[in-house]
């Protein structure tokens, strides 16, 4: 006992204290912040404006397009995306795309030009050399027929690709044709907006228990639970494989192994580790609950309401029982690959297979979280190998009944004794093993044997 | 033979891989206080029969006693055991690698701490106490492996080619280190290649073939029931007598002397008679013993 605690004791501070723990530590939540900020910072910066001339024979949509685009008109779209956006978490990626466009401001500076009796094919030769002379960067051609189902409005652009641009003035385009025809047709702008307004949908969940519950915002916690898991699951196997692998490679093994029973350091090896894990993970936990307090106070001071899911220390308490059983499942299998290759870069090929298992069970989470009482959620959830990342976010989601939630730690401890019993038997000889890579036929041998 | 106390007793023990017979029904004792010379070509099953001592492997068929029972975690912590393929963490701290193998052995921090000063400034590495090993030449890192092997006083030392990689100068210092332990009555198992330093150093010797024992006893007694057939001559002439193979068997040279082995049934003095009536002018004619080295070849390639 007293030499698994100093294995405990040398692999933990061999991990924790190092400058990359620190550093991984300290990086983690700003490489998640950046994530977050900087797709929205780059598509925040400004194109230079477009000067266009808007040609148009009728006289009636010139000016509506102008007001439309006018640079106060976007700003107020502007801010009515930024907050839909954080209110939708859970939007599809293409609306997303599109709402971060319109959080960009586009500029557009309109170029004076009249158009009255040319045709339309003396309009296009005229913009045209216009263009190409960089006198402006795009037109706008309205038909004199706009009222009619067949007009065709026509733009040119030297920047055909600005994608941003481009929506923006469609939908300026629209808007503005809209108000005409309805102009036309005796409405007033303010009559459409009173019978075309949107109905108040507010999503709320019905727990178990019967109370009412916001349901945005889960989305995304689940999704950085999920993620959180995997990280650590793959970061801490891969550190464990490649520790078994040093002291296999530089034969301290064979140290080692005349010191304390096999069982020993490799268990040692894996709570050592385990804990260097579950202190980052700690560290993790409780700067994401102090970012997202921090945050939360600042939207609701800048008057957006968001609802997070109210995570509890029950919570808490569950999201790390099943890291550590996700630990244990993966460390073991890591080690055990550790124990049979000859270098880290071969155990980098066997390592696909619990990195292809833990992405599976990391894109399963993302079934649970849309429907998280499904026969699939259930089965997934206290499956083992997948449980350990599938229930914490199925627990945030919505959690489930108590029974389910202990089923799954049963099953997941099981998995860890039959995979400690079994990697227990190829360390032991597997560590001695010098020089070629075991097969899978030697193993099964091993195993058998002892 | 005096009766001494045995710190070590292998009796009858076999070892097997599948189909393939690592060691077989070896016996052998090493007594307290003696320097026990393993000695066995590649394959012979020499790394086999330490790791079962050790309490790495376990024996088939057979037992081993150690200090009088067998081999268990308490006992493990009396030996040290110097592999011959060894290594140390690559980036860790030289005094982290020696504090965590002491602790394994289950010696208190302050006393490793304690050791490890002493050792390392035995060994003229205490400046090198917060480097990484990589930071290290490989003669430093051979004697880093020892001090790790001795950290924890042990009363067996097994010591697997302990000079491999040392420049000619390490080597004598850690001979005068074993020496010393050696003085201390540690038992020391000593396993090597080199004939001529086992020769040096072991009081008694194992010689060990495809798994089985080919010799074993003390180093005096072997060389003499090797027999006192082998001559070392420095002559000129006598070309004739020497190629009579009723006198002589086999001829090697050695620098300025041949050595010769005697025929059977020969008589040294009548050899030296006849080269004398041939007119040989002889500046050296003695009876030698042979070397642990001429037994070695002699037994393991069946002369």
């Amino acid at each position: 006992m007293r030499k698994f605690l100093s294995v405990v004791k040398h692999e933990y501070k061999k991990i924790v204290l190092k400058w990359s723990f620190l550093l991984a530590t300290l990086l983690f939540p700003l490489l998640a912040a950046a994530f977050a900020v900087v797709p929205a910072l780059i598509f925040s910066i400004k194109g230079e404006a477009t000067r266009i001339i808007v040609a148009d024979q009728t006289g009636k949509i010139a000016s509506r397009v102008r007001e439309n685009l006018s640079s106060e008109k976007m700003a107020v779209k502007a801010s009515e995306a930024q907050k839909d956006a954080l209110k939708n978490l859970n939007a599809s990626q293409e609306e997303q795309m599109k709402r971060s466009a319109e959080q960009m401001g586009v500029s557009f500076n309109f170029v004076e030009y009249v158009a009255d009796g040319k045709s339309v094919e003396q309009l296009k030769r005229e913009l045209n050399t216009k263009i190409t002379e960089k006198e402006i960067d795009a037109y706008l051609i309205v038909p004199a027929n706009y009222e009619s189902s067949d007009a065709k409005f026509e733009f040119f652009s030297r920047k055909a690709g600005d994608f941003v641009a481009n929506s923006s003035l469609e939908k300026a385009i629209n808007s503005a044709v809209r108000s005409q025809r309805l102009a036309d047709a005796d409405i007033s702008e303010d009559k459409l907006k009173d019978l075309s307004r949107n109905v108040d949908l507010s999503v709320k969940k019905v727990s178990e228990e019967g109370d009412e519950k916001d349901d945005e915002g889960s989305f995304a916690a689940g999704v950085i639970i999920g993620l959180m898991i995997y990280i650590t699951l793959l970061i801490y196997g891969q550190q464990i494989m490649s520790a078994v692998v040093e002291e296999k490679e530089t034969r301290i093994a064979e140290i080692l192994f005349s010191s304390a029973k096999p069982f020993e350091l490799m268990m040692g090896k894996l709570v050592g580790v385990g804990l260097a894990g579950l202190t980052q993970l700690a560290i993790w936990v409780v700067s994401a609950l102090v970012l997202v307090g921090v945050g939360i106070a600042q939207m609701s001071a800048a008057g957006i309401n968001i609802t997070i899911p109210d995570i509890t220390a029950l919570t808490i308490i569950y999201f790390f029982i099943f890291f550590l059983l996700g630990f244990f499942i993966y460390a073991t299998i890591y080690a055990l690959i550790g124990s049979m290759v000859t270098n880290v870069q071969e155990g980098g090929q066997f390592a696909m297979f619990p990195v292809f298992i833990l992405i599976i069970g990391f894109y399963l989470s993302f079934a649970v979280i849309r429907d998280p009482n499904s026969n699939v959620s259930f089965w997934v959830s206290i499956a083992p190998f997948f449980a350990p990342i599938v229930m914490p976010v199925r627990i945030l989601a919505e959690t489930p009944p108590f029974w389910q939630i202990a089923l799954a730690i049963l099953l997941n401890s099981l998995a860890i004794a039959g995979l400690v019993w079994l990697a227990a038997r190829v360390y032991r000889v597997g560590m001695l093993m010098y020089g070629k890579r075991a097969t899978i036929p030697e193993v099964w041998k091993w195993i058998r044997q002892s | 033979m005096i009766e001494q106390e045995v710190t070590l007793r292998v009796e009858s023990v076999s070892k097997h891989y599948g189909d393939f017979t690592a060691v077989e029904n070896l016996s052998f004792n090493v007594r307290a206080g003696r320097v026990f010379g393993f000695l066995g070509p590649n394959g012979a099953g020499k790394t086999t029969t330490i790791r079962m001592i050790v309490g790495i492997n376990f024996p088939d068929e057979g037992k081993i006693e150690l200090f009088g029972s067998r081999i268990s975690s308490d006992l493990q912590n009396r030996i040290g055991y110097l592999p011959e393929e060894r290594g140390l963490y690559k980036k860790m701290k030289i005094v982290d690698q020696l504090r965590y193998f002491a602790a394994l052995k289950n010696v208190s921090q302050a006393e490793a701490d304690r050791r490890i000063d002493f050792w390392l400034e035995r060994m003229r590495l205490s400046e090198w106490k917060s480097k990484k090993t990589t930071d290290l030449s490989k003669g430093m890192q051979q004697k880093i492996q020892f001090i790790s092997t001795v950290l924890h006083n042990p009363d067996l030392l097994i010591l697997d080619e302990p000079f491999s990689g040392l420049d000619p100068i390490n080597v004598e210092f850690l001979k005068e280190v074993i020496a010393e332990l050696k003085a201390q009555s540690k038992t020391i198992i000593f396993s090597t290649h080199l004939m001529e330093t086992a020769e040096q150093l072991c009081d008694d010797i194992l010689l060990i073939n495809k798994s089985r024992k080919v010799v074993s006893g003390s180093l005096r007694e072997v060389k003499a029931s090797f027999g006192r057939n082998l001559i070392a001559l420095r002559a000129v002439g006598g070309e004739a007598v020497l190629e009579d193979k009723n006198l002589v068997a086999k001829i090697t040279d050695h620098a300025d002397e041949k050595h010769l082995v005697l025929a059977e049934h020969a008589d040294a003095q009548i050899l030296l008679k006849s080269l004398i009536e041939n007119g040989a002018l002889i500046d050296k004619f003695e009876r030698i013993e042979p070397s642990l080295n001429d037994i070695f070849i002699a037994k393991i390639k069946g002369i």
